[in-house]
């Protein structure tokens, strides 16, 4: 019912659709794969060599540590090197474990809070997945909200080893797996630190996104 | 001739001896192409990546009713709303309304070709809502109150110390053109409208048919706010955006960041497909996709050229183009300049009034050399002089001339013989010292060129002379 | 013996029959018989990138036929052999002649193309002692494919000094009636052409198409530049003979 309701509002939609059906009658070219094409990306032997490569090129401050507790004193020392002011952290039960080791001094706004705020000076969230191929980071809506990993002038990324895959197909293959695809209204990869080339094309980084992105990547559990 | 084409005729002739405008933006796209030469090594094969994009746009746009019903089934299934738009009024209207509706004093927008081609900003400004464009492109070309000059880089035409001197006149707070302090000056100027706006709007790069998610790729970040903080997100595309499914983004991704701005991959590559869900912790209550026509299923229909609705918008073509590079984007009066907007422009609706772009070429191919989906562009500004020709036809003095050229060079002798006329007469004008003036035949030439030399015999009288008749 | 048919664009046989005589030529020193076939007038290029279709079309059907029982043509043009290989299959689409105009696609070839494609020589005898710069024509470059060949061909010219000129690939402005209608653009992509030519410190600029060369050396000669054009026909037949040093055919007028 409502959807008929809808689409008498929308009386574009039929006509649209006529005059797409009407238009593909007639098949059009296409170019012929040449047969000498390769694989378009190389394989990636060594995921986390490559990540750690990749950060280092698009300006990921990428912190290997042995485990989670060594993790903690990373965000530590990240959030030691930051102004005063409110963090705004993800609502996980790892990052709730994590707090009661930096949070002196600091006031805390949880996602279950709702938004961040215009003045956070650093937010901290976890990721679906990490993506060797281009030191890219997979965050949803799940990770703290969509404001989560964008608001900040820092934000830092608390993940683990298990969560890095090799390349863009592996990425998109494990949202899938997760179920994260279906569950999120939002996801978003994250590939560096903000930036703009809107100037005599010569790049800039920190444009309204994050100037400074870590990556705290435990080899292993606490 | 239109009025459109007498201008673009007046405003190139301007920018041909601009010399340093030719020299910003042989610098800005120097640049460019320094920075693909380096990063084109990440593909394996780029010849195969292309291949595959073209492939990915193919079975989108020829399967294009099937992918869009089922884009908007998901979008719907998310308690998001599609809006099927023929033309750009009526896309203007279903967003003009629902700000209103809604209660919205201030917009935030980030870039995109579509509202501009639909005039979104002057519409919603007229109506008295506040925009503020957020790309920082778009920002400068907006405070200049200028059209973007470039699809990627919309103010790649002015140098840091005009955008400082621009900044300081309408904002305060410069002290340096250092292009670090200018793009911390639009941080500042944006950061409230990004926190208080009720709408935020979008275009899309891409629409996401198994997912039904809208792909919105930025460097900045103003597009992840712009979707994020306000409380109703708008995203307006043209139907050709759709793709079949989410893996193809593995390789389109790579694809327009490295055309787009010869980066591995943009920042910020977003899927967005719902208001905020119910678990969600932030995020719009409200989620429209505006889907928009506007002759784009006209196109459609031509078999010949539907593969020009298969661009990705990386602005690729643009650079390559020597006659971009000469005159640059806003000389096109378009939406689209360059060959994209070429081949593009007098096939939407109200193109007929430019219908000289296709014919402002040399054809030399390094467009479709650069196309990243591998679009035929130079061959489709040859159709579509061909249909040009054949619907408006030519001047009349054109026609004329085609008919005189063919009627002479269907015959050998007539051919020579006129050649041999047209040649006595040259000479004689030449040695009279009457080049460029007003009875020289070949004045467009030499008004630009120094005359030249018109030979006493041709190839045909001297081999005749040197082998006898064949 | 091996013998060839000339495919002289109009405009060469009429405006630069230089570069025909000097293609016949370095083609009868390295053992190819020449023929003319006089019949022959014009591609229908200039209709066909005009949009006129229907008057460029009898034009490749009577070139067709003109070409018919040649077993090989060699044309002086990047830009006029495109037309016969790479448009002529879609002008005569709809015609009896397309089967036949493919097969002549198959046997046209651009002069440098020919020389170390077909012929398999890359040195001509020649001898050119001067800095020559390349500019890659359009056509010749992107629908032909020809990037080497002609630079191969010079660099087996003695005394040569070649240069790269910077930007090469980037087109010089001329593309047919596109220096009429818009000649501002035309003339402001010639100086560009002709900046970066004079920036190479070439004496001499050179290219596969006559048509390039005509648009350059008007506006070279326009800005009284010092760099002169000439044909890559016109280097492959300058040797050193009996007849003395190398001699320019003809000898460029000098305002």
């Amino acid at each position: 019912m409502e959807q008929a309701d809808k689409h008498a509002q929308n009386p574009g939609r039929e006509r649209i659709l006529a005059r797409i059906r009407a238009a593909l009658r007639e098949a059009a070219p296409q170019h012929q794969a040449s047969s000498t094409a390769g694989a378009i990306f190389a394989a990636v032997p060594d995921a986390l060599g490559r990540f750690q490569q990749e950060c280092a090129g698009n300006n990921t401050e990428c912190l290997v540590v042995p485990d989670m507790g060594a993790g903690t004193a990373a965000v530590a020392t990240v959030l030691g090197s930051l102004p005063a002011g409110e963090i705004f952290v993800q609502d996980a039960p790892s990052l709730r474990s994590m707090t009661s080791m930096w949070h002196e001094g600091r006031t805390v706004r949880w996602s279950s809070e709702g938004g961040p705020t215009e003045s956070s000076s650093a937010t901290i969230s976890l990721a679906e997945t990490l993506v060797a191929q281009t030191g890219s980071i997979f965050v949803s809506a799940a990770c703290g909200g969509r404001g989560a990993s964008v608001v900040a002038p820092v934000h830092i990324v608390v993940a683990g080893l298990e969560q890095l895959v090799p390349d863009l197909p592996a990425a998109f293959a494990r949202l899938r797996e997760s179920g994260a695809l279906a569950k999120n209204s939002y996801l978003c990869l994250i590939t560096g630190s903000s930036r703009t080339a809107d100037i005599e094309k010569i790049i800039v980084m920190g444009a309204h996104g994050p100037r400074r992105l870590v990556v705290v990547l435990a080899l292993g559990s606490s | 001739m239109s009025s459109a084409a007498q201008e673009f005729l007046r405003a190139a002739a301007i920018k041909s001896v601009d010399l340093g405008h030719r020299q910003t933006i042989r610098r800005a796209i120097d640049h460019y192409e320094a920075a693909v030469e380096h990063t084109r090594g990440r593909f394996n094969d780029w010849e195969a990546a292309r291949q595959r994009c073209h492939e990915i746009k193919w079975e989108a746009l020829n399967h294009l009713g099937r992918y869009l019903v089922e884009f908007e089934g998901r979008v719907r299934a998310r308690r998001g709303h599609v809006f099927w738009a023929e033309t750009s009024e009526q896309a203007q209207q279903y967003i003009t309304d629902l700000a209103l509706r809604r209660g919205v004093r201030t917009v935030v927008k980030s870039k995109s070709m579509v509202t501009e081609e639909i005039h979104l900003r002057p519409g919603l400004e007229r109506k008295g809502f506040k925009v503020f464009e957020t790309d920082l492109g778009e920002f400068i070309v907006q405070l200049r109150n200028e059209r973007p000059y470039h699809i990627m880089t919309p103010a790649m035409h002015l140098t840091r110390s005009e955008i400082a001197d621009l900044f300081t006149e309408k904002l305060g707070g410069v002290d340096s053109d250092d292009p670090q302090g200018l793009v911390a000056v639009a941080r500042r100027e944006l950061r409230k409208a990004f926190f208080s706006a009720e709408m935020g709007v979008s275009g899309a790069n891409f629409l996401v048919a198994d997912s039904g998610m809208v792909a919105l790729t930025t460097n900045e970040g103003n597009g992840r706010l712009g979707t994020s903080l306000p409380r109703i997100h708008v995203a307006v595309t043209g139907i050709e955006k759709v793709i079949p499914r989410i893996e193809d983004l593995a390789v389109l991704w790579p694809v327009v960041a490295l055309s787009g701005t010869g980066q591995s991959l943009a920042c910020y590559n977003t899927l967005i497909g719902g208001p905020r869900g119910p678990n969600e912790t932030d995020g719009p209550e409200e989620f429209h996709v505006v889907l928009l026509d506007n002759g784009r299923s006209e196109l459609l229909a031509d078999a010949e050229q539907r593969d020009v609705l298969h661009c990705i918008r990386c602005g690729a073509c643009l650079n390559a183009c020597p006659v971009f590079r000469t005159i640059g984007g806003h000389t096109y009066a378009t939406t689209y300049p360059g060959p994209i907007g070429s081949v593009l422009t007098p096939n939407l609706h109200a193109g007929g009034q430019f219908r000289h772009l296709p014919f402002a070429s040399s054809l030399c191919g390094a467009c479709t050399d650069v196309c990243p989906v591998k679009i035929d562009l130079h061959h489709h500004l040859l159709h579509n002089r061909r249909n040009i020709v054949g619907s408006a036809k030519g001047p009349m003095s054109e026609q004329i001339g085609f008919k005189l050229w063919r009627w002479a060079m269907l015959n050998s002798r007539r051919f020579a013989f006129l050649s041999l006329l047209a040649r006595v007469a040259l000479r004689v004008l030449y040695r009279l010292g009457l080049e460029g003036s007003m009875i020289d035949p070949m004045r467009p030439w030499t008004k630009v060129h120094a005359a030249p030399r018109i030979p006493g015999k041709s190839f045909r009288a001297l081999w005749r002379e040197q082998h006898g008749t064949s | 013996m091996k013998k060839v048919a000339m495919f002289i664009p109009c405009f060469v046989d009429q405006l630069t029959p230089e570069v025909g005589l000097d293609m016949a030529r370095v083609l009868q020193r390295i053992g190819y018989d020449t023929e003319f076939p006089d019949a022959q007038t014009c591609c229908g290029q200039p209709g066909f990138n005009s949009g006129y279709w229907t008057d460029a079309r009898p034009l490749a059907e009577r070139f067709v036929h003109v070409f018919r029982s040649a077993e090989v043509v060699v044309c002086p043009s990047g830009s006029c052999t495109t037309m016969v290989r790479n448009f002529y299959p879609e002008l005569l689409a709809r015609t009896t002649l397309v089967g036949e105009a493919v097969s002549l696609g198959r046997r046209v070839f651009e002069f440098s193309e020919f020389l170390v494609k077909v012929a398999e020589v890359s040195d001509v005898g020649a001898r050119f002692p001067h800095r020559v710069a390349y500019h890659d024509a359009c056509h010749a470059l992107r629908e032909l494919h020809l990037k080497q060949e002609p630079r191969e061909l010079l660099r087996h010219v003695r005394e040569i000094e070649f240069v790269e000129m910077p930007y090469s690939e980037e087109c010089c402005g001329f593309g047919g009636t596109f220096a009429t209608k818009f000649s501002m653009i035309s003339s402001a992509m010639g100086e560009t052409k002709s900046g970066n030519a004079e920036s190479s410190g070439a004496e001499y600029l050179t290219s596969t198409d006559p048509s390039c060369l005509l648009h350059l050396d008007g506006v070279l000669r326009r800005r009284r530049s010092r760099v002169l054009t000439i044909h890559l026909a016109g280097i492959l037949a300058q040797t050193e003979g009996p007849g003395g040093p190398a001699r320019l055919n003809p000898a460029p007028e000098r305002s």
